[in-house]
């Protein structure tokens, strides 16, 4: 089957910003993927480059198979629901389905109708006095109406109170279960996704630091507790994803399998913290990176 | 797409619709009286029909000057706040990441949101520019110079390329400057009114080869006070005359006065007539004057040229709207958000 999104080497450059740099990515079709990264790693340059709002710097991306924004018909197959969940303040709820209705050729009238009323939105309202998370479930059901083939949405939940938050993603979850679309959706919290996602992708400092199914990438993680000792005496096959020392005791997180042994234990790492690790050394790779390329901004400055 | 577009655009092109209604029944109806007034003046006056035809004139004149001034704006509030805003206000709210998902490009989405609002700007300013021209004829016969820049800008077809123009520059400005809504709206009338202006002195006066005549300083010339002034300078007093080209043409420019040899009159010629004592009227001056032959040259274009002139300037506009469009689409085939 086709990838939802491949990827070879491809980068993104503002300026001299790296907004992501060498992202090679395989994704299956038929996953909920979850794009985790702090604020500014990299995820909106992902996601805007997948729907054809930005044009890669260097490498490439296919989506469903091909070139994102390349014809209508692409576009029809891969809706984006952006950051804030845009949409005109001036029109209606009807309007706003009409506009679906015109624009796309594969329009669900049906579900987009039926799921207005179970949101309980009034039709006849303008969309700019709807409350953030009811905004965000309009733009959602234009997304979803059109009956695509991949649903991107750029943190969809980060302006939601904790309710809405639930509510939205459990209607995501019903509208995508029945059709069977793939979904990427990106937050910087994985407590937000970690109930729906069964994909990740954990992103740092513009460079993807971990990507997988959740049930592999937390079966080949464990966390080990041992007296304190340096990781070189780890035994081999064991990719050391994280080291904290105290006074008397060292913590690894890592990649492998460890056998359990009289003097450490072995603890499975859950889906959070295991994506904070990552993120953690990931944007302190990238921070010892970037000191180099600041300290010339902060050169040019004063020149 | 067109529906949408409808949509976005239906507050306004209401707005301007009941505008344009409002001034056609103003227009038609004051318009039909004008007329009345008018002829009925032409046939009752008998040896004053000129005084009677400027009073009748004069009794309109502001009321005229306002709308033409209402006329005049029009083009720059199309560009302001039809221009400007169309892509501008997408970009502000950032809508167009949600439209451009809606299985339609950015190149299609463009093109019929300007085609509408170029749509839209003709029959508008197309209307309005009619009703005026026609309301404002009879008064135009007896007192008005055609080629007079507030005139022409404002009557037939002119004011169609305008708004075509600022339509183009504003959806242009909108689109390349990414800073929201009025920097746009401020840019395009700041270009607007250049290159008014620049159209207006420069360009227009080129358009067409002008034609020259001479007019000699004769008594008959200097029989209308009007056309002499005398100036008093250290060097002396200085006399000009103003020369009026053939009847409803337009007046480019005129030369100093010269001498039958084609060279400047001497100074000292006018200043010794003027100071003579034999000089009582404007009649001894120009008998006094005569044996140099002094004449003025004068470039002008003919009444004819009227015509010609209105469609080069409206094609010139519509020319330059065309490629403000094409740089519209050129521009978002690279946009990168």
């Amino acid at each position: 089957m086709t990838a939802i999104i491949e990827a070879r080497g491809l980068s993104k450059r503002y300026g001299a910003r790296p907004a992501l740099t060498d992202c090679t990515l395989h994704i299956p079709p038929g996953h909920v993927v979850g794009l985790v990264g702090p604020n500014g790693a990299g995820k909106s340059t992902l996601l805007k480059l997948a729907c054809g709002l930005l044009a890669p710097t260097s490498g490439s991306i296919t989506v469903l198979g091909g070139r994102p924004g390349a014809d209508p018909a692409q576009i029809a197959k891969v809706a984006f629901v952006a950051q804030d969940a845009p949409v005109y303040s001036g029109l209606s709820v009807a309007d706003h389905l009409r506009l679906g209705a015109h624009l796309n050729p594969r329009w669900d009238r049906a579900f987009a109708e039926a799921r207005v009323r179970s949101l309980g939105l009034d039709p006849k309202q303008k969309a700019g006095k709807l409350s953030g998370g009811q905004r965000a479930q309009l733009a959602l059901t234009l997304a979803a109406g059109k009956r695509p083939d991949l649903l991107l949405l750029d943190e969809p939940v980060a302006s939601l109170d904790p309710l809405a938050r639930r509510d939205f993603l459990r209607h995501l979850m019903e509208t995508v279960a029945e059709e069977g679309t793939s979904v990427v959706l990106s937050s910087h919290l994985i407590s937000d996704l970690e109930r729906v996602c069964d994909y990740l992708i954990v992103l740092a400092a513009s460079r993807v630091r971990l990507v997988g199914e959740v049930e592999e990438l937390t079966a080949a993680h464990h966390r080990i507790i041992a007296s304190r000792r340096g990781a070189d005496t780890l035994p081999s096959g064991l990719e050391v994803v994280a080291a904290e020392h105290s006074e008397r005791q060292s913590t690894f997180v890592v990649r492998g399998v460890p056998e359990a042994a009289d003097d450490w234990a072995v603890e499975p790492v859950g889906m959070e913290d295991l994506v904070l690790t990552y993120m953690e050394a990931g944007s302190a790779a990238g921070a010892g990176a970037g000191a180099g390329a600041g300290a010339e901004t902060g050169l040019e400055a004063t020149r | 797409m067109i529906w949408l577009t409808w949509r976005q655009l239906r507050p306004m092109l209401i707005a301007a619709g009941t505008v344009l209604c409002a001034a056609a029944v103003y227009f038609i109806a004051t318009g039909v009286h004008i007329r009345h007034t008018y002829s009925a003046d032409l046939n009752n006056c008998h040896a004053n029909c000129q005084q009677v035809l400027n009073d009748f004139a004069a009794s309109y004149q502001n009321l005229r000057a306002l709308i033409q001034l209402i006329v005049q704006a029009t083009p720059a509030l199309i560009g302001i706040f039809w221009g400007a805003p169309l892509i501008a206000v997408e970009f502000e709210r950032g809508t167009h990441r949600m439209v451009w998902n809606q299985s339609v490009t950015p190149v299609r989405w463009l093109a019929v949101k300007l085609a509408s609002g170029a749509l839209a700007s003709i029959v508008t300013v197309g209307l309005l520019s009619l009703l005026f021209t026609w309301w404002a004829g009879p008064q135009d016969k007896i007192d008005t110079d055609r080629f007079d820049w507030n005139v022409f800008g404002t009557r037939d077809i002119t004011p169609i390329g305008y708004a075509l123009f600022a339509f183009a520059l504003g959806a242009l400005l909108g689109l390349v400057i990414h800073r929201g809504v009025l920097p746009a709206m401020a840019a395009t009338v700041v270009v607007f009114v250049g290159v008014q202006v620049l159209v207006a002195t420069q360009v227009r006066p080129n358009l067409m080869p002008a034609h020259t005549a001479t007019v000699s300083v004769d008594a008959q010339l200097l029989s209308h006070p009007v056309n002499t002034t005398i100036t008093g300078s250290p060097s002396g007093p200085k006399v000009s005359f103003k020369v009026s080209p053939p009847a409803g043409s337009w007046k480019l420019s005129q030369t100093a006065v010269m001498d039958g040899s084609g060279a400047p009159l001497p100074a000292k010629a006018v200043q010794d007539c003027i100071e003579g004592p034999s000089i009582q009227s404007q009649t001894d001056l120009a008998t006094c004057l005569a044996p140099y032959n002094p004449h003025v040259g004068v470039r002008y274009e003919p009444a004819s040229d009227f015509w010609p002139l209105q469609w080069y300037e409206t094609g010139i506009h519509v020319a330059l709207a065309g490629v403000l469009a094409g740089l519209c689409f050129w521009r978002i085939r690279r946009h990168r958000d």
